[in-house]
């Protein structure tokens, strides 16, 4: 952690876990408002898969358990106190695959996984067909990971270890150019540079290159870069790691910059004193995959690498036109589009929600932000993400 | 800095900017519709001073001060704005009056798009169509082209170029079909095309037609298609914004070059077979075609594969209704509709092999 102690630590008062950033998770809560908890401690487990279990980065008191319509876990809010303390986890002896997994499940870092295809949290006993970190950033003006990673390079390096012994899959490290990275077993990981635009940090092109996912049934599993930093802070410390680096940009930044915050942070409390006087909207995320800001979601999503604030022009205050409009397939889709998928179809599929031509056309390889630049470029002013979202549900449904 | 014109995009009103930018390409053309409709009809009328004007029409070019007798740059925009005004306000009053009985029947907002229509249909007209065809063309053009469809960006062919084709065949010989029909009684010209196809270069030059001339556009023709020039200012308007596919467009060019070469090889060095490519560029309305009818993007295919053979499919399908059938001179129309109708098909087959590869691999 020596290198990160450069970056400027924006205190918190208080940060959320949201149920939305776990799809398709049945959340059990283990706690209730006013309790006490150590960083570490068990907060929720889904009620399906009770192995799975979510824990808390931060020490503090449970401030607010927000639950919506029929039940939905919205948000766990946590008032941050530091004095609280920190569970102290042991590191697993050896590398028994079996021993590894239990780690992961009893710390909560098992959460971070996602598979391809569905974009969920991994079953406890499911093997991938490969492990995909990503390691570099394209979003723009997001946080750039390499300083990250070599600030903390003994904590990425245990957390890569450990995720190469958990599985005979590969595990493929995916990074940016010239970014030299040496792991203790080279035989079992992969490191691969990309290049090119916003598409080269996405999971889904790394997946759609090394590990292509057919229609067989079989999935891969990917996580972030600082998700393994995370992994290795248990590891190497016995405690969470209760800070991520996560970048504030945008045109109505005054000072753009990266800051250490806790993860889960409220974005109202990032941006205190830091936007320019002109009117703007907030993004939780880049410009091109950000969730507009609101008082309903307020928090930082996990896994979450930036804030933008936009200055806003008069043009986007002015007459909105259709809100509605047809598809117009242009050629700009087929740019954008994620590779090997036929964009138009694919979009039609969605819109129509027929989900086994999207299953045919590739939905499988792709998750939400990988449609977020296609969402931006088409005048339909659909939501991809949703409506492929959508279709995911009832293909996993259907299996 | 935001560029003057930055590429067409989404969010809201995307599909409104996209409209027009659509609009804005034809206006080179129109412009040059408007000078060489009135170029053309005047110096017919000096060529042959016994012949009469359309009374209508020639009250109304006087009426903004055209002068006969020694026709200048300003005597030619007003008789051509005799000639285009009349045809595109008919075609609009047309589109708008079912437009907004479609939005009144469904209760949706009023469509806008039959702008664009009302004037490509206009542009692809000689000057001194009859109103009633004009009303059946348009008529046809947006219930037919476009509204069973589910209106405007949901059709599958250009609603204009349906217009145009059913004008073509309902009435055979006079406006749509004959694009020389000026409006002057007892006037026939021949069009560029036929005229190569009976005399060759000799013929064309006779007419005084050279490429030169042939590129600004000062031969007759129907109104918006005989400047290539105005043309090649539209699309290079709607290629830097991204509206249409620079892949289709070069693949029509490569599929013409191509197709022509063939028969310039093959054929008996007559007729228009003995064509060669850069004068099947020129003549006819294939570079207006090519850029607005063909690279439609909501009539044309929608993957990149597509694209390429239904361009090249187009292209050729042109040289070989020029060189096939004397009847259809300019063949444009119809190679078009024939390659846009055949769109779908050719998805159909690109996606059939996307989906056949992703089906075959295993991770």
């Amino acid at each position: 952690m020596r290198g990160l102690q450069d970056l400027e630590s924006r205190k918190v008062t208080r940060f959320a876990l949201l149920g939305r950033n776990y799809h398709g998770v049945n959340f059990e809560v283990l706690c209730k408002e006013g309790d006490r908890v150590r960083a570490g401690a068990v907060l929720m487990r889904d009620a399906r898969r009770p192995e799975i279990r979510f824990c808390t980065p931060r020490a503090g008191t449970v401030a607010a358990i927000e639950r919506g319509a029929r039940r939905r876990l919205i948000a766990l809010q946590i008032e941050i106190d530091d004095n609280v303390g920190a569970e102290n986890f042991e590191a697993p002896n050896g590398s028994e695959p079996a021993a590894l997994r239990r780690f992961l499940l009893e710390t909560g870092a098992w959460c971070s996984l996602r598979t391809r295809p569905f974009g969920k949290i991994p079953h406890p006993d499911s093997e991938p067909a490969a492990v995909f970190v990503t390691a570099l950033d394209a979003e723009p003006s997001a946080p750039e990971p390499r300083p990250i990673i070599d600030a903390c390079y003994d904590e990425f390096r245990a957390g890569i270890n450990l995720l190469s012994n958990l599985d005979e899959a590969p595990l493929f490290v995916c990074h940016a150019p010239g970014h030299r990275l040496e792991f203790d077993h080279p035989e079992r990981v992969q490191c691969v540079p990309f290049v090119g635009g916003h598409s080269a940090g996405l999971p889904g092109v790394h997946i759609h290159a090394l590990c292509p996912i057919g229609l067989d049934g079989a999935e891969v599993w990917h996580l972030g870069y600082q998700d393994v930093i995370a992994i290795g802070h248990l590891l190497l410390h016995g405690s969470p790691w209760t800070q991520r680096v996560v970048s504030l940009g945008g045109s109505a930044v005054r000072n753009p910059r990266s800051l250490r915050v806790a993860p889960g942070a409220p974005v109202d409390e990032l941006l205190a004193g830091e936007l320019l006087d002109v009117p703007h909207r907030v993004l939780a995320g880049s410009s091109i995959y950000g969730r507009p800001v609101d008082a309903s979601a307020r928090f930082l999503d996990a896994g979450a690498r930036q804030v933008t604030a936009l200055e806003t022009g008069p043009a986007d205050a002015g007459d909105p036109g259709p809100r509605s409009a047809p598809l117009i397939p242009c050629e700009t889709l087929e740019r954008l589009a994620p590779p090997g998928i036929l964009a138009v179809p694919l979009l039609r599929a969605l819109q129509i929600g027929d989900a086994e031509r999207a299953l045919q056309l590739g939905a499988l390889e792709l998750g939400e932000e990988d449609l977020a630049p296609l969402s931006h470029a088409c005048v339909s002013n659909s939501d991809y993400g949703r409506l492929l979202r959508r279709v995911l549900d009832q293909l996993e449904g259907a299996r | 800095m935001t560029p003057l014109i930055a590429a067409a995009g989404g969010g809201p009103g995307g599909y409104r900017r996209i409209l027009g930018l659509r609009l804005l390409a034809l206006l080179p053309v129109t412009l040059a519709a408007i000078i060489n409709s009135g170029y053309q009809y005047l110096s017919r009328l000096a060529e042959n001073p016994v012949l009469a004007g359309d009374g209508f029409r020639e009250l109304l070019a006087r009426g903004l001060g055209a002068n006969y007798a020694d026709a200048g740059f300003y005597d030619w925009c007003a008789a051509g704005i005799a000639h285009l005004l009349p045809v595109l306000v008919v075609a609009l009053l047309a589109g708008w009056f079912w437009e907004w009985l479609i939005a009144r029947y469904r209760g949706r907002p009023q469509a806008v798009d039959f702008v664009h229509t009302a004037l490509l249909f206009t542009l692809l007209l000689p000057g001194a169509t009859p109103f009633y065809h004009l009303l059946f063309g348009m008529s046809f053009a947006i219930l037919v082209g476009s509204a069973i469809f589910g209106g405007e960006g949901r059709t599958f062919l250009s609603p204009a170029l349906l217009g145009i084709a059913i004008l073509q065949v309902g009435f055979p010989g006079t406006g749509g079909e004959h694009p020389l029909w000026q409006g002057i009684a007892g006037y026939s010209g021949s069009d560029a095309i036929a005229l190569f196809h009976r005399g060759g270069d000799t013929a064309l030059a006779g007419a005084g037609i050279d490429p030169a001339s042939a590129f600004v556009g000062g031969i007759a023709g129907s109104m918006g298609t005989t400047s290539v020039l105005a043309v090649v200012a539209g699309a290079v308007l709607l290629l830097a914004t991204r509206v249409i596919s620079w892949r289709l467009l070069l693949a029509q060019i490569i599929g013409l070059v191509l197709a022509a070469g063939l028969f310039n090889y093959l054929g008996d060095g007559s007729g228009a077979a003995a064509m060669p490519a850069w004068w099947h560029l020129l003549l006819g309305s294939f570079a207006f075609g090519a850029v607005f009818l063909a690279c439609d993007p909501v009539a044309s295919c929608c993957t990149n594969a597509g694209r390429w053979i239904q361009g090249l499919l187009a292209g050729a399908l042109v040289v070989l209704i020029r060189v096939a059938s004397a009847s259809h001179p300019d063949a444009v129309v119809q190679a078009v509709l024939l390659a846009s109708i055949l769109a779908p098909l050719i998805d159909y087959a690109v996606i059939a092999r996307n989906v056949r590869h992703r089906a075959r691999r295993h991770v």
